[in-house]
């Protein structure tokens, strides 16, 4: 799994390639702790590059996404394809995460 | 294209720790690539084997030793199988546990979600504990 990271003003877009299982969940996990402690709260997750996502990673997410909460910031999750769109509907975390179609969006909704 | 009637397999062997796990995922993506098999197929066999070999890691022994566990890959007949068998503690994941109500939100959808993963994304799981090993299949048509 390969992250990339990018900041447009106070928001941290994370890029994924590759997928969220039990060897990857916890280095990202790390980064979006670090992201958020260091101050930098309001994260864009694109998942346009994301082939699955297990449980473990669905683990992490949850994580990041409270930390980001309790710090008064947000994670927003976008461009999921429909396959891992899928996965987040059979484990019904649809509801559980902001998800938007695209980047644009993401900003604009954290903006 | 493979003759219906061949069968092709093979079989690796891990230790009991999470960092091994993405050997699985590199044969089995090998394998796939090797013969033709759809990625979403590989893709949902690999995340199916990180619930089955997560759970058996984390949670199957109660020694600090090392366990081998060994996953076999075979296609044959249109289908593909995976085979995990580990000398943990019985573990039928063809039981599901009902969620916790006590848990919070977050906690109770976390809890059983990975073998319900299992359950949709294969076709068909099959259990039988022998000589005291866990021996679980996970079966996926490759065409409807």
């Amino acid at each position: 799994m390969d992250i990339g990271e990018e900041h447009k003003g106070d928001i941290t877009i994370v890029e994924i390639k590759g997928r969220i299982d039990s060897s990857t969940a916890r280095p990202l996990g790390d980064k979006l702790t670090e992201l958020i402690k260091a101050g930098r709260k309001r994260v864009v997750l694109d998942l346009k590059n994301l082939v699955y996502i297990s449980s473990a990673g669905f683990r992490a997410l949850l994580l990041a996404s409270q930390l980001a909460e309790e710090s008064q910031g947000a994670l927003v999750l976008c461009s999921l394809s429909s396959e891992v769109q899928r996965l987040f509907d059979l484990g019904a975390f649809t509801d559980l995460f902001p998800i938007c179609s695209s980047r644009e969006e993401s900003l604009t909704k954290l903006a | 294209m493979i003759a219906p009637s061949s069968t092709i397999n093979f079989t690796l062997v891990i230790g009991n720790t999470i960092s091994e796990m993405e050997k699985v995922v590199a044969r089995v993506d090998q394998f796939g690539a090797a013969h033709g098999i759809p990625n979403q197929i590989i893709n949902d066999l690999n995340l199916c084997l990180d619930e089955i070999l997560n759970n058996t890691i984390s949670y199957g022994y109660d020694d600090s030793g090392s366990h081998c566990i060994r996953v076999t890959l075979t296609l044959a007949d249109g289908v593909i199988t995976a085979e995990i068998i580990d000398d943990a503690k019985p573990f039928d994941p063809r039981q599901s546990t009902p969620p916790d109500a006590s848990q919070t939100l977050r906690e109770r959808r976390l809890g059983g979600v990975g073998l319900h993963f299992v359950h949709a994304l294969m076709d068909r799981v099959d259990y039988v504990r022998k000589d005291r090993c866990n021996h679980i299949k996970l079966h996926k048509k490759l065409y409807v």
